[in-house]
């Protein structure tokens, strides 16, 4: 029999790379020779630290920053269809409804929903019981969109003012950066529900989640504190609380 | 997933972009891991990695999809890392000629790890990371493909463009280079 070799040992490792009798030969030997098994068992030890070894992982905008690069670069290229069929057009659309988008679309939708609402008030003579069917849906319509917008920028409060994890803070930014818009829609549509409080309470909160949308890196744990301090001075989250708890018991006294 | 892949592999054949752009960010994680281990670097990784991808949807028509798309992929994106080595000059156009095949562990290796082991982990897996950043670009990519990713000898072979033989050598070099990261000091 050929002597056994660490290279022979590495392959064996990896049942690769060597003929069926071999590997047979070395598992017997393996089995009979302490000394055999010592320069083994040192060659799976120094393979199971490379196994220790961290993975190299990805930023987690990679994949989009990727793309950003690619897109371009297939249109020029001419290897890109240039009419998309309906099915693609719809997940273009899904693509565009990302969770931040989905609240400014949600408000913009509530905008002409109130609108609609009023409009159809005030058109449907002499209706006075139709005007306020129609006016109560609105507002019913109105609230629970601004509830559910509420409960978000009550978790976005949160989390800033508790955490100092700058992945939280960096999700968080984003989070409020795109309950900013939204907000601005509901304060509108509030005005023109003639709801001048909660369109104040709304205006109110804008800075605030301004200043979360720009928090600046590496701040986390100043802002939070900076936070807290405002949120303690203002009461502003328990307003969030109870304005929120407003609306819901609105909605239910409307329905 | 697979079947998923499979689904937006047949819509991007058709030059449907959004299906490429899913297919992108199914595969970005796992290519990444690939592109780095053969380049070493993240930065040169990312840009292998975009031109894999550009040259995966440039050929997509003519995957025949008896293998995964990762798998045809992950092939792509090796030859995408090492012409990205090339490029900087940074690939040994020959493999040096084999070497001897002494023992590559001295039967005096401790068998067992101490303490005093466990206290240089941390330090281990930094020597680790320089023995692997030393090695030549082939010796490193056989011996991450053939160990992280478990890939046959005849594939890595293929993907490098090395005989078999070739190919066990560049990994038996790699041992040994790791070896020196574990020697007990002094």
């Amino acid at each position: 029999m050929n002597p056994i070799t660490d290279d022979d040992l590495i392959l064996f490792r990896y049942r690769d790379g060597l003929e069926r009798a071999r590997l047979a030969e070395i598992e017997h030997e393996l089995s009979i020779s302490p000394a055999l098994r010592e320069r083994y068992a040192a060659i799976e030890r120094m393979l199971a630290e490379v196994d220790g070894q961290p993975e190299p992982l990805a930023d987690a905008d990679l994949g989009a920053r990727l793309w950003r690069q690619l897109e371009p670069r297939l249109a020029q290229a001419g290897v890109v269809r240039t009419r998309m069929s309906w099915n693609s057009r719809w997940h273009a659309l899904l693509e565009s409804l990302r969770p931040q988008r989905l609240a400014w679309a949600g408000a913009f939708a509530l905008m002409l929903a109130v609108g609609a609402g009023f409009y159809a008030g005030r058109q449907s003579a002499p209706a006075v019981d139709a005007t306020s069917a129609a006016d109560a849906t609105a507002l019913r319509v109105l609230d629970a969109y601004v509830a559910a917008h509420l409960r978000a920028t009550e978790g976005v409060l949160v989390t800033a003012s508790n955490s100092g994890s700058a992945a939280l803070v960096d999700g968080n930014r984003e989070l409020a950066a795109s309950l900013v818009e939204s907000n601005r829609l509901y304060a509108l549509a509030a005005t023109r529900a003639g709801n001048a409080r909660l369109a104040d309470f709304l205006h109110q909160l804008e800075p605030v989640l301004m200043s979360l949308a720009n928090q600046a890196d590496g701040g986390a744990v100043q802002s939070s504190e900076g936070l807290r301090d405002y949120l303690h001075a203002t009461d502003l989250l328990f307003q969030v609380r109870a304005t929120e708890a407003r609306l819901d018991r609105n909605g239910d006294r409307r329905t | 997933m697979l079947d998923d892949q499979a689904r937006w592999v047949a819509k991007a054949k058709t030059g449907d972009t959004l299906a490429f752009r899913r297919l992108v960010e199914m595969n970005t994680s796992a290519l990444f891991r690939t592109c780095v281990r053969v380049t070493g670097d993240k930065a040169i990784a990312e840009d292998a990695m975009q031109e894999a991808f550009f040259n995966a949807f440039r050929h997509l028509r003519e995957f025949d999809e008896r293998a995964q798309f990762s798998t045809w992929l992950h092939r792509i994106g090796v030859n995408a890392a090492l012409e990205q080595m090339r490029r900087r000059n940074r690939v040994e156009e020959e493999l040096p000629a084999a070497e001897n095949e002494a023992a590559v562990f001295p039967v005096t290796t401790e068998s067992t790890p101490g303490p005093d082991r466990h206290a240089r982990s941390a330090e281990i897996r930094r020597d680790i990371e320089t023995q692997l950043s030393r090695m030549t670009v082939l010796e490193r990519s056989a011996f991450l493909l053939r160990h992280n990713e478990g890939q046959s000898l005849e594939d890595i072979s293929a993907q490098l463009s090395l005989n078999i033989s070739a190919c066990k050598q560049a990994i038996f070099r790699a041992v040994r280079k790791l070896r020196l990261a574990l020697e007990p000091p002094g």
